[in-house]
């Protein structure tokens, strides 16, 4: 009897495993095998066709020393970090705004929404035209409100390049963001607000001390997202300025794609990814903690 | 209508006539050619014709770019639908060494496929698989919110159901087959629309697997159509809007599963 629980047992287990086999091995050899066969290369010279080579601290120590170009990159990595601030504030107003009992409401979540799913390469292109200096319509807008009085070529600029790519990133994130936010407030007990106003709390407190606290999770969510977007907004850079002018709006990940796939420097550019992860895992788990732990946890318990 | 609530719809007019905008502007000349050279430019279409559309799907070899984006999106979806509602599924039993494997899937999902690059690469090459639609497709095959997606939903469908099939004599197999998954759509559907709106809009990991125009995906081609012209052709943005066209159908179609999709497998409260 016991063997029969047994042998079933086992035959279970097989099967789950099995089950779980084709997923696991994907992410074994397309994220766990590269982040460990990245940080080796990072420690050695190596280029294609070489034998690998102990490097030690070698292009660390190129990069933190020699390597005027990674700060500039490190620095405008932080700089369009900025953009996710402003589009979580912006997206808390306009879930505020939607999450109100009126006429047309998801018709204009929907509008706000829509620019997320397309494909960036495209919405690259498009903003890269819109801000042409000759035929682009935002200096058009910006002309025919008085507000310049030249139009200027915003991507071919140095003061003005970084801010542009900003705005566009921000303008197809902002939906992403207000969906979130939105989520968030729905799942607000509307009791808590019932209590408040029964004890004569005014509105602005009710939001400062009601809904923006419970809201925590959901903005650290947006924080979250938005520190992996200034990580991988390769496609928005790739397609609008290419890094330029010069290096000014040249990010990590389009400098790591440029040292490696242009300049064959394997080995230093895994150096640069190293330090991109870390980077980004600090600021993840910093964000974390201030939501409390809970910022985009999934429901695991069991 | 109360003051606020004038004030809240026009606040929202404006945003949507931002957010419209861009979206607006490049349909209009894409019928239009328009403002491409015209100055100042007109607001409303004048004298709409398809022309552009013809000369981009002249230009470029445009059903090929499109067979072979749509090839690889279609391996996706179904691959994603195949491996995450089994690993989901195996995700709802009891056995030693789950807690690890959620700790595995939890921790991968840390590692952003852009800090894999490199080695991703290296691999891919390795296993022969460089320009070809598997080697594009391979890291893509799986989403892990989509697997947890389906843990949550296979976790709702009532115990007495499965023990039920089960004294019927239904295999494991066929209880997932049959039962879980006719019982749990939004996860299905979640699970289409974002592995097909990931795999149809990624562009760097094809820009390095791809070698021979031959295997170029919409993306692909929409850049190099942008580096042979200049970016005044009217053609340059009929591309755009049939390459946007697909995802944004796709998320029309289905947006609350889209949505769903999206923030349940990552908020929570």
């Amino acid at each position: 009897m016991a063997s029969i629980f047994a042998k079933k047992r086992h035959r279970e287990l097989a099967f789950i495993w099995s089950l779980l086999a084709p997923a696991l091995l994907i992410y074994l050899f397309y994220r766990v095998v590269p982040l460990l066969w990245n940080v080796a290369l990072s420690f050695s010279f190596w280029s294609p066709g070489k034998p690998m080579e102990f490097a030690g601290l070698y292009h660390y120590e190129e990069m933190a020393f020699y390597d005027d170009a990674f700060w500039t990159v490190l620095a405008n990595t932080a700089v369009f970090m900025l953009a996710t601030p402003v589009a979580i504030a912006l997206a808390l107003a306009l879930a505020l705004l939607v999450d109100q009992n009126i006429r047309g409401r998801s018709i204009y979540r929907t509008i706000i929404f829509l620019p997320y799913p397309m494909m960036v390469v495209a919405v690259g292109i498009v903003w890269r035209w819109l801000y042409n200096d000759s035929v682009g319509l935002v200096n058009y807008a910006l002309r025919s409100l008085g507000l310049i009085e030249r139009p200027i070529a915003f991507l071919e600029s140095y003061d003005f390049a970084m801010m542009s790519v900003m705005v566009a990133a921000i303008w197809q994130i902002v939906g992403f963001f207000t969906i979130i936010i939105l989520t968030g407030l729905q799942n607000i007990p509307a009791h808590l607000y019932e209590a408040a106003r029964i004890d004569g709390a005014r509105a602005h407190h009710r939001f400062w001390r009601i809904t923006l606290p419970l809201l925590r999770p959901s903005i650290f969510l947006c924080v979250i997202l938005g520190v992996i977007a200034s990580f991988t907004s390769f496609d928005l850079i790739y397609t609008m300025t290419g890094g330029g002018p010069g290096l000014a709006t040249e990010l990590l990940i389009t400098y790591i794609y440029k040292t490696s796939f242009s300049l064959s420097r394997f080995d230093y550019a895994a150096a640069v990814t190293v330090v991109m992860f870390l980077l980004f895992l600090a600021l993840a788990t910093i964000a974390n903690r201030l939501a409390g732990g809970d910022a985009g946890k999934v429901d695991i318990a069991d | 209508m109360s003051l606020g609530k004038i004030a809240t719809h026009l606040v929202l007019i404006l945003v949507s006539v931002i957010m419209l905008t861009p979206i607006y502007w490049v349909v209009k000349t894409s019928i239009t050619g328009d403002n491409l050279f015209a100055y100042p430019p007109s607001v409303i279409p004048r004298d709409p014709n398809l022309y552009y559309y013809v000369e981009a799907w002249y230009t470029v070899s445009f059903t090929r770019l499109f067979s072979n984006s749509f090839v690889i999106a279609t391996l996706s979806v179904a691959a994603n639908l195949v491996i995450n509602a089994m690993a989901g599924y195996a995700l709802t039993k009891h056995f030693a060494g789950k807690g690890l494997v959620l700790s595995f899937l939890l921790m991968s999902m840390m590692i952003p496929f852009h800090a894999t690059i490199i080695p991703a690469y290296l691999l891919t090459a390795n296993l022969g698989l460089l320009d070809s639609k598997l080697g594009i497709a391979l890291p893509g095959l799986s989403h892990i919110v989509c697997i947890l997606l389906f843990k949550s939903n296979f976790e709702a469908v009532p115990n007495s159901l499965i023990q039920a099939a089960r004294l019927d004599g239904l295999s494991e197999w066929r209880i997932l087959t049959r039962i879980m998954m006719p019982l749990s759509r939004p996860a299905v559907a979640t699970n289409i629309i974002l592995s097909f709106i990931w795999s149809w809009n990624e562009f760097l990991w094809p820009l390095i697997v791809v070698r021979s125009p031959d295997q170029q995906t919409m993306p692909l081609g929409l850049v190099s159509f942008l580096a042979s012209f200049e970016d005044t052709t009217g053609a340059l943005y009929a591309f755009c809007v049939l390459v946007v066209l697909p995802s944004i159908m796709a998320f029309l179609l289905a947006q609350k599963d889209f949505i769903r999709g999206l923030t349940s497998g990552a908020t929570k409260g």
